[in-house]
């Protein structure tokens, strides 16, 4: 009737189990006292017959075993076993028969990105994710192990493998909502390193604290990222329950920065993007406070599935901190707010060292890059003078353009190679050869952002051989064009071909055509603000939740301190090269940057991300890891729940067919 | 004419009226003409010839014949023999069951085939298994009895408590002689019915054994937790009736009703199994008339 051997496992905190000790052992009586009854008060309808003269020999061989045949041939009685039974199981609400959690190594990953603050289920995304994994820990039984990673677009083990249900469940209310956003891959990893062998999720030299055994893999997400590529599950195997309605209202600030205005260069302008991620409609006021003082405000009404951009002038400001607000109530409160930083801009410092290269000298000299950089130009020969080793060296540039010259060491700052190779890093050259080809560039660098680069043609150059870890960024027919390498804080940028090439005879030739493209001066700006450091403007760009933010000293003995929106004050160590890396930036909002506890710049925080912002799971949402495809769970809910009801239905119809039947015995 | 008497009905008696009781054993040596009788020749019932021997009674000699051939030959006669028939009832409280009741469809028989007795002038003694040793039925003969007969099956009440052998046995004394005997019981009886039938098998007579049970008995419509009670002796069965129980019943009693068979076959006995549920005029024209004991 009811396991004893298994009570312990019940009883105690488990919260499935409804019956005291006493009340249980109340309940295993009855089924004896069924029996009991049974032999005591079996009621036996007499009936007079004829004789019993052949009645007697048909069962004499059938008394032999009596009591048993009794029981045997007892149909009420044993379905009143089986209705007991029943409620039994039934009381202890089990898993037993029905278990979601059949593997013994389970891992639980929840999603805890920006989009699982939605509140389009109540009260929020994660907090029915973390219901949903409760009941998989209370469904856990001795022996079961689990573990519990969180993950946005970093993962993080908040439990690693355990038996301990209550270590679980406070690990599990650990784990707060990030206004990150989101990527499974990490998570993948992180879980993968524990259940397959030869992968570690952190280190390839880790030592496994795990054995490498199958599990579990339980996804609670709502999806909102890209397909996890060049990942295998191996001995993982996946559930993934979504987690959210089908669709969701949403209105999103997806962009929000401060611009010159294009009418008039002197005026500042604030612009942002509105965009409706709903299934209907939706309209809001959109208002604009400057250091917390409301100093504007438009309406906006959005189709469903478009966007909507604002513009407001902001005459007379410069400096403070700007914030945009959708006032409408919708699902996703986090995305309806966005910060703008208005400061004093910072022009860049900029040495070019050329041997006389008049479209580049123009290219730097147009009023965008003019605004943003200070450039300084001189011949290769100024590589000799102990002023070049004084500037190289202490960090006053922000950028060097090498044209057709080597140094021989490189500066402490961000490079631009024209024509040559830095002499350190690794890089190499393929001999000059002519008439290339540009078949690929990639735009989604900032250096080529907005660029075309379909009608340049190249006449002389050298392909490059980039080291392992440059990123190419114009490729060719014969090998790459433009190629960009990390050094330290800084990085190399190689141009494979020079802008002119100093012919035999004495004068300059183009090596190629591009000057006379639009798409020169726009690269040359982007080198400006990227490689140069400057931002465009008055603004500093938004960076997004979780990014790192590398903060330049003023100098390498200023203490940097960051204030949060939280108003929690973070030091930030300034390493020997005078830059700051800056890592909790956590939450949206405005970090306040002090030296020496005085004011020193500030940055926004903005999640920025249509995908986070797009709540509508679609009717069948799946995951893609790899090559395999995950369906979603939709109806996906703790199994203890449906099941002690579906026992008591069945209960109910073995008493159901047990009157009936006793009903046709006596009166049929 | 009494009307309380249902044991018959008109279209039934209609039908017997044209009935004859018979004899197998006088049947039999009539047909081979070897048995002399010696009430021969008093039937009037020419029936054959045969070849004169010494010492037959020259009375019977057919001198017509002798004048025209020369050789004696003696005028066979048909007997028109007395035949006596018994029809023996089991009255007790066993065949208080079924519908129509056991004893009802005994008795119905029994009036059937007495009536087919008192048509041809037979004499006709119906008794039950309980009467007293010593005190014997009365005797019906001729039409005239008919209702003489009923009376007196009207009479007979269930619940008689002796046994199947002892029964028989007192019926055995009181009547001796040759004749026809008919048994009309269920057989059911705890001691067995063998000592029973083999008191009769003594008795030089033609017997019939009519086994009744009622459609009950043979298909038991029974379920569930019981306790069978024994009408007669009380005695008490407990049973939990299930299928398998009934499929053993139903062996069970298809085993009595054979062996009851092939012990009266192996004797000389007919053996005839009817439920009261099978119309009369079937058991009569049909199984009994097969068996010769009509025509």
């Amino acid at each position: 009737m009811i396991p004893l051997a298994q009570s312990s496992n019940w009883f105690g905190s488990h919260t499935a189990n409804m019956f005291s000790a006493w009340q249980w052992a109340l309940l295993g009586l009855v089924p004896p006292a069924i029996i009991l009854l049974y032999f005591l008060k079996l009621r036996r309808h007499p009936l007079v017959v004829p004789s019993t003269y052949l009645w007697r020999r048909s069962i004499e061989d059938l008394h032999v075993n009596s009591i048993w045949q009794r029981l045997r041939k007892n149909l009420l009685l044993l379905l009143q076993l089986l209705l007991i039974l029943l409620v039994a199981l039934a009381v202890l609400r089990p898993s037993v028969a029905g278990r979601k959690l059949t593997g013994e190594r389970s891992i639980f990953v929840i999603d805890n990105s920006a989009s699982m603050q939605a509140v389009d289920v109540k009260p929020s995304r994660l907090a029915e994710a973390k219901r949903h994994v409760r009941g998989l820990i209370d469904e856990m039984r001795s022996g079961d192990v689990a573990m519990l990673v969180s993950f946005s677009d970093v993962a993080k083990i908040e439990q690693p493998y355990t038996d301990d249900r209550r270590a679980l469940r406070e690990a599990l209310e650990r784990i707060q909502p990030t206004e990150r956003r989101t990527d499974l891959g990490e998570a993948l990893r992180v879980a993968a390193g524990l259940a397959n062998p030869g992968r570690s999720g952190t280190d390839p030299n880790d030592i496994r604290t795990a054995a490498a055994l199958p599990a579990d893999l339980y996804i609670f997400s709502d999806g909102g990222f890209a397909p996890v590529a060049g990942f295998s599950l191996g001995n993982l195997k996946p559930t993934f329950v979504p987690v959210g309605a089908e669709a969701a209202t949403n209105l999103a600030i997806t962009a929000f920065g401060v611009g010159r205005s294009e009418r008039d260069p002197q005026k500042l302008q604030a612009f942002g993007r509105i965009e409706n991620l709903g299934a209907a409609q939706a309209g809001s006021t959109v208002e604009l406070h400057l250091d917390g003082r409301l100093i504007d405000a438009d309406r906006v009404d959005i189709p469903a599935g478009q966007g909507h951009s604002v513009a407001f002038d902001l005459s007379g400001v410069d400096t403070g901190t700007l914030r945009l607000r959708v006032s409408a109530e919708d699902d996703l409160p986090i995305d309806n707010e966005a910060f703008a930083v208005v400061g004093v801009p910072r022009q860049a410092e900029v040495l070019m060292l050329t041997p006389g290269n008049r479209p580049l000298e123009l290219a730097l000299q147009t009023g965008e890059v003019s605004e943003l950089a200070r450039v300084r130009i001189e011949t290769p020969a100024f590589l000799k003078q102990p002023e070049y080793q004084t500037l190289a060296g202490s960090g006053a540039l922000d950028w060097v353009i090498y044209d057709r010259c080597q140094p021989e060491r490189l500066p402490t700052a961000n490079t631009l190679f024209v024509g040559s190779l830095p002499p350190v890093g690794g890089w190499s050259a393929d001999p000059k050869t002519g008439g290339l080809e540009i078949i690929d560039i990639d735009q989604s660098h900032p250096l080529l952002q907005w660029l075309d680069l379909g009608n340049v043609h190249v006449f002389l150059g050298s392909p490059l051989k980039p080291p392992q870890a440059a990123r190419v960024l114009v490729d060719s027919d014969v090998g790459p064009l433009l190629a960009i390498a990390p050094r330290e804080a800084y990085e190399d940028a190689v141009l494979a071909f020079p802008i002119v090439e100093q012919l035999p005879s004495g004068g300059q030739g183009m090596a190629t055509d591009w000057p006379s493209r639009i798409s020169f001066p726009t690269f040359m700006l982007n080198c400006a603000q990227y490689l140069g450091g400057a931002r465009r403007g008055s603004a500093q760009d938004s960076i997004r939740p979780g990014d790192t933010v590398t903060l330049e000293s003023p100098s390498t003995k200023t203490k940097l301190s960051v204030m949060t929106p939280r108003d929690e004050v973070l030091p930030v160590p300034v390493d020997p090269s005078g830059k700051a890396a800056f890592t909790s930036t956590g939450v949206q909002g405005i970090y306040r940057v002090q030296a020496d506890r005085q004011p020193y710049r500030s940055f926004p925080v903005n999640l920025f991300d249509p995908a986070e912002s797009n709540l509508a799971l679609g009717a069948a949402p799946s995951l893609s890891i790899g090559h395999t495809q995950v369906a979603g769970q939709v109806s996906w809910e703790p199994s203890r729940n449906e099941l002690w009801k579906w026992i008591l239905l069945l209960g109910l119809a073995v008493l159901a067919f047990e009157w009936w039947l006793y009903n046709r015995r006596v009166y049929g | 004419m009494p009307s309380t008497s249902t044991l018959l009905s008109p279209e039934l008696l209609a039908r017997l009226e044209a009935m004859e009781l018979v004899s197998r054993k006088i049947f039999r040596g009539r047909m081979k003409g070897e048995r002399r009788s010696p009430r021969k020749g008093q039937s009037v019932e020419f029936a054959d010839y045969r070849n004169y021997v010494p010492g037959d009674d020259l009375r019977f000699v057919d001198w017509n014949t002798y004048a025209r051939l020369e050789r004696l030959y003696l005028k066979l006669f048909l007997e028109e023999e007395d035949l006596h028939f018994y029809a023996l009832v089991d009255a007790s409280s066993s065949m208080d069951f079924g519908e129509p009741t056991k004893l009802r469809y005994a008795l119905q028989l029994a009036a059937s085939l007495g009536f087919i007795g008192l048509v041809r002038g037979d004499r006709i003694k119906i008794e039950t298994l309980g009467q007293a040793p010593r005190t014997p039925a009365p005797v019906f003969r001729g039409r005239r009895s008919l209702w003489r007969m009923l009376d007196h099956l009207e009479g007979i009440r269930p619940g008689e408590t002796a046994s199947l052998a002892e029964g028989v046995k007192n019926f055995c004394l009181r009547n001796s002689g040759k004749g026809i005997v008919v048994l009309i019981t269920d057989l059911m009886d705890k001691g067995g019915f063998e000592p029973a039938l083999r008191y009769l098998v003594s008795q030089s007579m033609d017997v019939y054994v009519v086994q009744v049970l009622s459609a009950a008995e043979i298909d038991p419509d029974l379920q569930g937790d019981l306790r069978l009670i024994d009408c007669e002796d009380d005695d008490q069965a407990e049973v939990t009736v299930s299928k398998a129980v009934v499929d053993r019943y139903k062996q069970t009693l298809a085993a009595f009703v054979e062996g009851a068979r092939s012990f009266c076959t192996r004797r000389g006995m007919s053996h005839v199994l009817t439920r009261t549920d099978a119309p009369l005029e079937q058991l009569i024209g049909g199984f009994l008339r097969t068996r010769g004991l009509v025509r």
